[in-house]
């Protein structure tokens, strides 16, 4: 139940932020330079007669440039904006993908910003479903391959004990010690100039998820070190099992708790480290959006002060974190 | 309350009476550093804000008043020059004490000169006392008189002198001798060690969280009403390392001043500062410029085939102005700075009232016009917008920035969209700074980069090294190709030039030249200056900020408390 | 017992030694070095520029300056400030001494914190408290570090319950001792609490996800079913078998809190380690940097060592091995 939950729920998101191209009304790069850091515009059906609108429709926007006020926006209820659904994108210029279907938009010029924009006029909306499709799977796959590096690792170095134990357990000190995401700019500089998406979509991967495989690696090592000498494991070792066997059958099961606790850890901490990663040119560049970048601009005090809306991000990562929370709860007692 | 202000010494002292209205002695002043102080030692100082802390603690013989602009004595009450402009002989100050009461002479004088251009020293101060390529000879002639020869006339000889801090040769000769001088008045040195001329002297110096600075009682400066200088008891410099920690703590009242406060940050001070009562300062450009290059350097040497590929772009002149041309200036200036900067076309700030040169056309952001430079430089754009050179390869570059830069990493985000109405595909490269500088610098692997400028001073010889070909701050073309285009040819023997002229109409003329030249050829694109902006509590008085640092403090000596 | 710790010993040294020289190989194949700077300084010429490098022994390679440094740390000195222009381990001795206040006064609270609310999250399993725990927590990981010491700082200047950064107050000199203590713990709860926030949502689910284990274990069920007290229960038969994770966890959070704290240090001006090696690192004043690793690998290691003597007192199992 749970467990479908859970599961449920994390497909949801993923599929909505791999739907972007269809569900997001804007282009993520796109700005709207009348329009810096405007406030959300709210859906009504009801106008300020009354009366009620099958077509869900928003207020036109007015920027006061010249004024000192945090937001100088005005609401102008006499202006309604009516949206459609199902339309062909309008891009102006530049690289845009026009014509492509969008589920829904409203007629230019008029712009429509459920989550306001940012300081470029962007629109937040977009950007957060673009941006999902980077940090939801970096993250993701960062943490398998951490996970996986400190399943095998750990497990050897607590089940042969002695020079392996001595090695892994170094190594991975080591990694632990070493401050990581500030020694990363030397990779930069091996690198070409320019990366592009994909490119530093995996080596976003690859540099998180194998420097983070200490942690968990130790944490399964005292698991399995205190499971090796239980009873039952004893017995199945009287028995003639392989190595390999116990481990499997017997001790990697229970380290199974840990990790999954682990995952449900990481997944939020790695998305965040994008944010450290981009400060070194290793992230995701401009104008490609993403959940840290994102986040990232909500650390300077005039946005904190000022524009709530940017901390959408932070928003949508609550779901995504209770989900994976519940997730590792339910695999761990369904076994 | 008015307290006594200190008794003044024996009547022989030489003091410098300063103009203005007088204030009233006492009180504290709390303002704030990013970083710690690395040292007092002017002989190695080399971060801004070590240096910051220099001239409250040492004085020299010209100094450059910030509020002018223009030179006036100090230690050196005054000058006669002869020999074409080749020798100054300097008047010193007699009678005056360094802040541990020790005497001040010609002799502290040479040491200290001999000391900066000493080739063991290192010291960074010493290329800027090489004129025409040869030290400066510095002579005693009397225990007041000292004699400076220049190997050739050089027109900012005066200007020279400001910023050499005049070094006490009793506590420093011996240091010198045993060639311990790079070690000696270190920040965690005991401050009775620590002596200068300037208006305050080390008092304390708590590792990572504050430097407080006294009130040196033999200052030489008095008032009109003859009260001895400075007004205030102490200075203490908070160390708060991020500027929203400061503006924070500035609101919390913990921090009397922002030197410097950023546009985005200013914005927020301005709207609840009326509850509180600050004093916001915006003075208008200052000297620091933003501004595009792309990498024209001679790749031979190295192997950067896609970039030499490239230059073949970059090299054209029609391919820069049409960029120029393309950038949305008004943009920068409104998003980036929130109105709170200048757009410019060349490097002379309009901050810098003597030389910027204002018949600088100011072209309006063109589309159509630079498209059309595109298609004489042998462009054509594809159906679908894609911009191609002759060959047919696509427009396509890359723009490096420093994300510790907020401004300049949004500056590039506009950029991007603004080229790509130009049918250019730009990608944006950040790095972090020293990354950026090596590849600036070192190994010239980049396309092309946004970088900022601040001119220390505002007469154009420091920026020799910018504009002449052979220098080493020459950054869009460290390593030059020969034969040289004509224009920089030209702008290699204006700045030559320009040092030697002793009239000031005549380098005026060349320097407006050199602006008009970085104008034309836009070898790097000038894109906007952005406003010195500051705050202080209300209730400090005394304050005549200028647009070059020390914003603020430049003037410590004549701050006081309502 | 005493064989075991002193091979814990060796290994923590040989680690030592390998993160020395990591970080050192990466510091130097990083580009630029700290008089890379001056190149933007037009009054400032290459040539002088080279002769700094020269003079500061920057020009020589990699092997040649770690065997040196190797060969001055073995005669008690850690290096050189190029920035500071002088020793490095006066610079690190005060500032460590801040960082650890700052660091252990959080992990000693967050750990007070963790256990009791993981432990009752637990307890209520699946109920609406442990949901709104969850949310709690949640929320929290969802905060950038930075963003919550930026928003306590906001927030003590709103209300002025607390000093806005720093670490004492301008007048804490002319006080008197306890007064100053006072100010000390006033200037210091907003870091605590900001280094807390980051590191409860951690604890909080490692610590309630190993008593779920346990609790789910067969002979706890049994002992539930002849009737023991559930409070006996917890504190006898549960926390122990749930305390090797979380042992290992705290062992590993110990060396993992300088890092942590680096950021919100530099955010909250707490004169710690952090700042001074935030600008080491970028204007790479190498010797610092090495330095302030290698101090934090020394917690690190401490951490684990404990952690290790701890799981043999603890846990049985492993003392018979």
């Amino acid at each position: 139940m749970k467990l479908k939950f859970a599961l449920l729920g994390l497909a949801l998101i993923h599929v909505l932020v791999l739907g972007a191209g269809f569900l997001a009304p804007y282009d993520p790069a796109e700005q709207n330079r009348d329009f810096p850091f405007a406030p959300p515009m709210a859906l009504h059906l009801v106008d300020t007669q009354g009366h009620f609108h099958l077509r869900p429709f928003a207020y036109a926007q007015i920027y006061h440039p010249e004024s000192s006020a945090a937001v100088p926006y005005e609401i102008d209820r006499s202006r309604m904006i009516p949206v459609h659904f199902f339309v062909k994108l309008a891009a102006e210029g530049g690289m845009g993908q026009s014509g492509e279907w969008r589920l829904f938009g409203v007629a230019p010029p008029h712009r429509l910003f459920l989550l306001g924009t940012d300081d470029f006029g962007r629109d937040q909306f977009s950007r957060l479903l673009y941006g999902g499709r980077v940090s939801l799977f970096a993250g993701l796959l960062a943490t398998a391959l951490s996970l996986a590096l400190g399943l095998v690792l750990g497990g050897l170095a607590g089940f042969y004990a002695s020079l392996p134990d001595h090695l892994i357990m170094g190594a991975s000190e080591l990694f632990m010690a070493l401050p990581w995401i500030y020694l990363l700019f030397a990779v930069r500089a091996f690198l070409p100039l320019h990366l592009g998406a994909q490119e530093s979509f995996f080596l976003l991967v690859g540099l998180i998820g194998l420097t983070g495989w200490a942690r968990p690696s130790r944490l399964v090592r005292g698991v399995v070190l205190s499971a090796r000498h239980r009873d039952y494991v004893l017995a199945a070792r009287g028995f003639g099992a392989s190595d390999f066997y116990l481990l499997r059958r017997h001790i990697l099961p229970e380290a199974l708790g840990v990790l999954l606790t682990q995952a449900a850890l990481l997944i939020p901490q790695y998305i965040l480290a994008e944010v450290t990663l981009s400060f070194l040119g290793l992230g995701v560049s401009e104008p490609a959006p993403s959940w840290g970048n994102m986040l990232a601009d909500m650390q300077k005090l005039y946005v904190l002060e000022s524009y709530w809306w940017m901390f959408a991000a932070g928003v949508a990562l609550i779901p995504v974190f209770l989900l994976y929370h519940l997730l590792a709860d339910a695999l761990q007692q369904s076994p | 309350m008015l307290s006594r202000p200190p008794a003044l010494g024996a009547q022989s002292e030489d003091l410098l009476v300063t103009t203005g209205e007088a204030g009233r002695v006492g009180g504290r002043l709390v303002a704030s550093w990013h970083s710690e102080p690395k040292t007092a030692n002017p002989a190695i100082a080399l971060d801004v804000v070590s240096k910051e802390l220099i001239t409250l603690l040492d004085a020299d013989l010209i100094h450059i008043n910030l509020a002018t602009q223009r030179t006036e004595p100090a230690l050196a009450k005054s000058w006669a020059v002869s020999d074409g402009g080749r020798r100054y002989v300097l008047e010193l100050r007699q009678g005056l004490r360094f802040s541990d009461g020790q005497p001040f002479d010609a002799d502290d004088v040479v040491f200290s000169f001999n000391l900066y251009l000493d080739p063991k020293v290192d010291s960074p101060q010493r290329d800027l006392l090489m004129v025409g390529g040869k030290p400066i000879k510095v002579l005693k002639l009397g225990p007041y008189r000292v004699e400076f020869d220049f190997a050739q006339p050089y027109a900012a000889a005066e200007r020279i002198f400001d910023g050499v801090a005049i070094l006490p040769r009793h506590l420093l000769e011996q240091d010198y001798e045993n060639g311990k001088i790079n070690q000696a008045w270190a920040i965690s040195s005991a401050p009775g060690s620590i002596a200068g001329l300037g208006p305050f002297r080390l008092k304390q110096y708590v590792p990572g969280q504050q430097v407080v600075l006294e009130r040196n009682p033999n200052y030489w400066k008095v008032d009109a009403a003859r009260h001895r200088l400075p007004y205030l008891d102490e200075i203490v410099f908070l160390i708060v390392p991020t500027e929203d920690a400061e503006v924070i703590r500035f609101e919390a009242g913990d921090l009397d001043l922002l030197e410097k406060v950023g546009a985005d940050n200013y914005a927020l001070l301005e709207r609840e500062g009326g509850a509180h009562g600050y004093r916001l300062f915006n003075l208008g450009p200052g000297m620091e410029y933003d501004f595009l290059f792309f990498n024209l350097n001679d790749l031979s040497a190295k192997h950067l085939p896609e970039i030499v590929r490239k230059q073949e772009w970059f090299r054209r002149r029609e391919f820069r102005q049409a960029v120029s041309l393309a950038i949305d200036r008004e943009a920068i200036v409104r998003l980036v700075y929130r109105g709170n900067a200048t757009p410019i076309w060349t490097q002379v700030t309009p901050g810098n009232k003597m030389w910027v040169d204002e018949a600088i056309p100011h072209p309006a952001r063109s589309l159509e016009k630079a498209l059309e430079l595109l298609r004489l430089g042998g462009f054509t754009r594809r159906a679908d917008g894609t911009l191609t050179d002759s060959q047919g390869a696509p427009v396509e570059f890359s723009i490096l920035t420093n994300p510790s830069n907020a401004q300049r990493s949004k500056m590039a985000t506009l950029i991007q969209r603004d080229l790509s109405q130009l049918g250019m595909r730009v990608n944006l490269v950040s790095m972090e700074f020293q990354a950026l500088m090596a590849r600036a610098f070192d190994s010239y692997d980049y396309e092309a980069t946004l970088l900022g400028l601040v001119s220390g001073d505002a007469d154009p010889n420091p920026e020799i090294n910018v504009w002449t070909s052979t220098g080493g701050t020459h950054v869009w073309a460290l390593a030059e190709v020969h034969p040289l285009p004509p224009w920089q040819t030209e702008l290699d023997s204006l700045m030559q030039s320009q040092t030697a002229l002793l009239d000031f109409a005549a380098r005026k003329a060349a320097y407006d030249r050199v602006q008009q030249i970085v104008a034309e050829e836009d070898p790097v694109i000038c894109l906007v200056s952005p406003n010195v902006l500051a705050a202080t509590k209300a209730g400090l008085e005394g304050l005549e900020p200028s647009v070059m640092r020390n914003y603020l403090l430049w003037n410590a000596d004549r701050l006081y408390w309502r | 017992m005493m064989r075991f710790v002193l091979s814990r010993l060796t290994h923590s040294l040989m680690v030592l030694f390998g993160v020395s020289l990591l970080t050192f190989a990466f510091l130097k194949l990083a580009p630029g070095d700290y008089f890379e700077q001056m190149r933007m300084n037009p009054q400032i010429s290459p040539g002088e520029v080279a002769a700094l490098r020269a003079a500061y022994g920057l020009d020589r390679s990699l092997p040649v300056t770690y065997l040196l440094w190797v060969k001055s740390v073995l005669r008690g000195n850690l290096g050189f400030s190029f920035a500071f222009n002088s020793p490095v381990w006066p610079l690190l001795k005060v500032r460590a001494a801040n960082t650890l206040l700052l660091t252990l006064t959080a992990l000693l609270g967050s750990w007070l914190l963790a256990v009791p609310w993981g432990v009752w999250a637990a307890a209520r399993h699946g109920g609406w408290l442990d949901r709104v725990s969850s949310l709690v927590t949640a929320s929290l990981l969802a905060i950038p570090d930075v963003l919550i010491a930026l928003a306590l700082l906001a927030l003590a200047l709103r209300t002025g319950w607390f000093p806005a950064g720093g670490m004492h107050s301008l007048a804490a000199e002319s006080l008197g001792a306890a007064a100053r203590w006072r100010d000390l713990v006033w200037h210091l709860a907003l870091p605590v609490l900001a280094l807390i926030a980051g590191l409860l949502p951690v604890q909080i689910w490692h610590v309630r996800s190993a008593l779920l284990e346990v609790l789910d274990a067969p002979f706890i069920r049994a002992a539930r079913g002849h009737g023991i007290p559930p409070g006996r229960l917890l504190f006898r038969h549960v926390l122990p078998v749930a305390a090797n994770p979380l042992i290992s966890l705290f062992g590993v959070s110990i060396g993992t809190l300088l890092s942590g704290s680096l950021l919100i240090e530099v955010v909250m001006s707490w004169p710690g380690i952090g700042p001074l090696l935030l600008q080491a690192i970028l204007e790479r004043d190498v010797y610092v940097v090495v330095a302030a690793v290698l101090c934090s690998t020394a917690f690190l290691v401490t951490g684990n060592l404990l952690a290790d003597v701890l799981l043999h007192v603890v846990d049985p199992r492993i003392r018979a091995m």
